[in-house]
């Protein structure tokens, strides 16, 4: 057994106390800057089609995991899905109760073979099940800052 | 020892720049299509992928090794991720080669990346905590003046002056004029180099590589499919890599012993007696000029404190008798950390086969070695390529 298990307080053993002080900056890449900006710019959510394999992939992606062609043809894809998964969470990342319920959801969009995971928002939590359909609610085009942000959620339609 | 021959097919890279717009995915991406291309094979070719990152807080993002997966091509296969700090891309080989050499697989992807532009305020921050968290972080360090101590040590003991030294960063930035994907390349003078910044005694500004961004990646094959994909199959002839001592106050600094061992099982396995005639061409670690010199000793490729006078006789010239670093090294292509061992390793295969442009090295080498060095200062990481 450590001393450590032994005390009833860190204070009685030695202990140096620091942290890893860094932040981050991340580009949102070649595929990421396109998407993010027909969102903050036009409202519209855009895929990536791979035509050898048949995949219309979003988020966008420059190229297809599985085929490994670089994918040039982009399609706009309808702001509207079907709910594929949700949870309803009451707790923080750090476990305190929140005052309001959250929805996190999986939307599948029509014509893509993947979808966007993002909050459900308008609907009560007693009224979302599997397989309803929704649609895309984006903030006001002159708060978007070209974020995955700029799209508040997902409403019942 | 009853493992298979494995031979490179196919070498790629990005560029390597300060700032790249490109996520680290879309960097693995490019320089694997380009590894892919340049050896007409596709993803379907390809049996398993061997990744190599170095700390995930350079990206900020942890479980790099599965974030990065589907760029480097292994969507649907084997895949590892290895990491031995500065060492990695080299390590990242290896790691491809015995899956290779082993019979499991007859063809692996090798694909490292480094995106250090994330990291905020500078990626120095990241190095802070790789040291023991009781008794060294408290005094802050960084590697540019945990390297200084090993560079003052290694001067004094060989009663070298700074100038010894920066020839080699001369050299390199010199040769990274003729690489297509240098970030640093320069032509500068000893002068230069010795009135640069002083970062920490006797580290200049001009004796460091910078921090950088960028991805590369090799095809490894068995030696029955090689045959089918070229005419000109460039060989794994050897691999070795040793770890010292982590408590780097615990070993000889002047003298990179975990280097030599390394060397001598890749040099055992290779078949290679006496590495400094039958080496043609070179490319040690070169994050910090006086590390090429430390390095060339280590690699028994000349006596201990002889590899300053080499450099200014000009043998390691990029045509000189024994070329060290002709792509340009970290000092002049730049050092997004594990794709710097990987542009190395590309670099021999390109000089073997004949392909490396207006860098071709005279004299038609046959075997050639990349060694990266890193981890906690203590690990080695060395291979032979031959044709
Ligand atoms: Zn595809």
């Amino acid at each position: 057994m450590s001393l450590i298990e032994r005390l009833g307080t860190f204070g009685d053993a030695k202990v140096w106390y620091d942290n890893i002080p860094l932040e981050s900056e991340y580009t949102v890449g070649i595929a990421g800057e396109r998407f993010l900006r027909a969102i903050k710019d036009r409202g519209v959510i855009l895929g990536t089609v791979c035509p050898a394999c048949d995949l219309t992939y979003v988020p966008p992606s420059m190229y297809c995991e599985r085929c490994f062609t670089q994918l040039d043809e982009w399609v706009e894809l309808p702001a509207k899905g079907t709910v594929y998964t949700f949870t309803i969470v009451t707790r923080s990342l750090d476990g305190q109760a929140l005052d309001e319920p959250e929805i996190l959801a999986f939307v599948k969009l029509p014509g893509a073979h993947g979808g966007l995971v993002h909050r459900l928002t308008t609907a009560k939590p007693e009224d979302v099940e599997i397989g309803m359909e929704v649609e895309v609610v984006f903030k006001p085009q002159k708060e978007r800052e070209g974020s995955i942000l700029d799209i508040k959620g997902f409403k019942p339609t | 020892m009853g493992m298979r021959k494995v031979a490179v097919v196919g070498a790629g890279m990005t560029k390597f720049m300060r700032r790249a717009q490109e996520t680290g995915r879309e960097l693995a991406y490019q320089a694997t299509k380009m590894a892919l291309d340049s050896c007409e094979m596709t993803l379907d070719d390809i049996d398993s992928v061997a990744l190599g990152t170095a700390p995930d807080a350079f990206d900020g993002v942890h479980m790099k090794g599965e974030y990065l997966s589907d760029g480097a091509g292994a969507w649907n296969k084997p895949y590892m991720r290895c990491y031995v700090g500065g060492g990695t891309g080299v390590f990242a080989a290896i790691q491809g080669w015995y899956q290779v050499a082993s019979g499991l697989f007859d063809t692996c992807l090798v694909v490292c990346e480094e995106k250090m532009s994330s990291c905020k305020p500078h990626p120095q921050g990241a190095f802070l905590t790789i040291f023991d968290h009781t008794t060294e972080r408290a005094l802050k360090p960084n590697l540019i003046w945990i390297f200084a101590l090993e560079m003052n040590r290694y001067m004094t003991v060989h009663g070298l002056e700074k100038k010894d030294i920066a020839r080699v960063a001369v050299k390199n930035k010199r040769n990274a004029l003729d690489h297509p994907c240098a970030q640093v390349a320069a032509d500068i003078t000893v002068e230069d180099v010795l009135n640069s910044e002083v970062l920490a005694w006797p580290v200049q500004r001009l004796d460091v590589s910078p921090t950088s961004d960028g991805a590369a990646s090799m095809v490894l094959a068995a030696e029955h499919v090689a045959k089918r994909i070229t005419d000109k199959p460039v060989w794994i002839k050897g691999v070795g890599w040793s770890l010292d001592t982590a408590y780097w106050t615990n070993r000889d600094l002047y003298y990179p012993k975990y280097v030599e061992s390394a060397a001598r099982m890749a040099y055992d396995m290779a078949g290679i007696k006496e590495p400094r005639k039958e080496i043609h061409v070179v490319e040690p670690y070169d994050p910090f000029d006086y590390k090429e010199l430390h390095h060339l000793e280590g690699l028994l490729l000349c006596e201990k404190g002889e590899a300053p006078r080499l450099t200014a006789d000009g043998v390691t010239a990029r045509d000189g008798d024994m070329p060290v670093c002709p792509s340009g090294g970290l000092l002049g292509v730049g050092n997004p950390i594990a794709a710097s061992g990987i542009m190395k390793l590309n670099e021999i295969f390109w000089q073997l086969r004949g392909e490396a442009g207006k860098r071709q090295v005279p004299g038609q080498p046959r075997t050639g070695l990349a060694q990266s060095w890193g981890d906690l200062m203590q690990v080695g990481c060395v291979v032979v390529l031959g044709i």
